[in-house]
């Protein structure tokens, strides 16, 4: 069996992990952990379509614009809780909705 | 078992108790470990930018941002805690996930793998975001004032209450 198949078959169950954090939990920083587990998967799948297509150079270019996105989106997802927090005093993702002006 | 596979097993472990863990802190622990994990694995694919990357922002300041907001709310979680039932259940759903996946997803990816020639080496970076996604410029930039909006949206400008306005007049 092709290597480059296993990888992804990993990469495929630290995706449904990351899903599953999402889908069950409530609380916003678990849902963040979720969302970076996702976004891990993605950057591994990147490298090895990378290595894969001899293309190593545009996958680190591309992880790397990855990486910025990423800490940009933790930090909104954090200022977010920061927010609720303050007006709600709770973490919950479905009180989100106190937030609404 | 190879030393890759080991690394990608490693993973998806520290994955799976960064999302059973009871407490924030170890779940926040267990995340940067995964990062530690994937820039090992990006070190064993000979690309050893992005796993210095990996390893400075993500296992390095993404731990720090998300301890500091763990900090912020670990009172309310200790005094809600969560039905633990759900994530109790995650071993199993993964088992299930990886036996049933087993079957299709290699055989898939391994056809995927053979339309590689469809990717031709040797272009660079310039060439991939001016020239091949030029027509997406205009949707990134929209994405970019998104995140500028809703950044500000959060963070309004405080207005004086009715009453408030009234007595400063």
């Amino acid at each position: 069996m092709n290597n480059f198949a296993i990888d992804w078959y990993f990469i495929s169950l630290l995706v449904f992990v990351g899903l599953y954090a999402m889908l069950a939990s409530r609380s916003i920083i678990r849902q963040l952990i979720g969302l970076e587990i996702v976004s891990k998967a993605a950057m591994l799948a990147i490298i090895t379509a990378g290595a894969l297509t001899s293309n190593l150079m545009l996958a680190q270019a591309l992880i790397i614009t990855m990486i910025v996105v990423e800490v940009v989106v933790v930090a909104a997802g954090l200022a977010l809780l920061v927010k609720a927090h303050r007006i709600s005093g709770s973490a919950d993702i479905w009180k989100l909705d106190s937030l609404k002006g | 078992m190879t030393y890759h596979n080991l690394l990608f097993i490693l993973a998806i472990f520290f994955a799976v108790w960064a999302v059973m863990a009871r407490n924030l802190l170890t779940a926040a622990i267990m995340l940067a470990l995964v990062s530690v994990t994937a820039a090992a694995i990006l070190f064993d694919f000979n690309a050893p930018w992005a796993g210095v990357f990996e390893l400075s922002v993500c296992a390095g300041l993404i731990t720090v941002l998300f301890i500091a907001g763990v900090s912020l709310v670990r009172s309310y979680d200790e005094r809600n805690p969560e039905n633990r039932t759900v994530f109790h259940a995650l071993p199993l759903a993964l088992a299930i996930f990886a036996i049933a996946a087993w079957f299709y997803v290699p055989e898939f990816f391994g056809e995927i793998a053979g339309w590689k020639h469809m990717a031709e080496p040797g272009g660079h970076i310039g060439l991939a975001l001016w020239d091949i996604r030029k027509p997406d410029l205009l949707g990134q930039i929209v994405i970019l004032a998104a995140g500028v909006f809703m950044i500000k949206s959060v963070f309004p400008k405080k207005r004086p209450a009715a009453g408030e306005a009234r007595t400063t007049k």
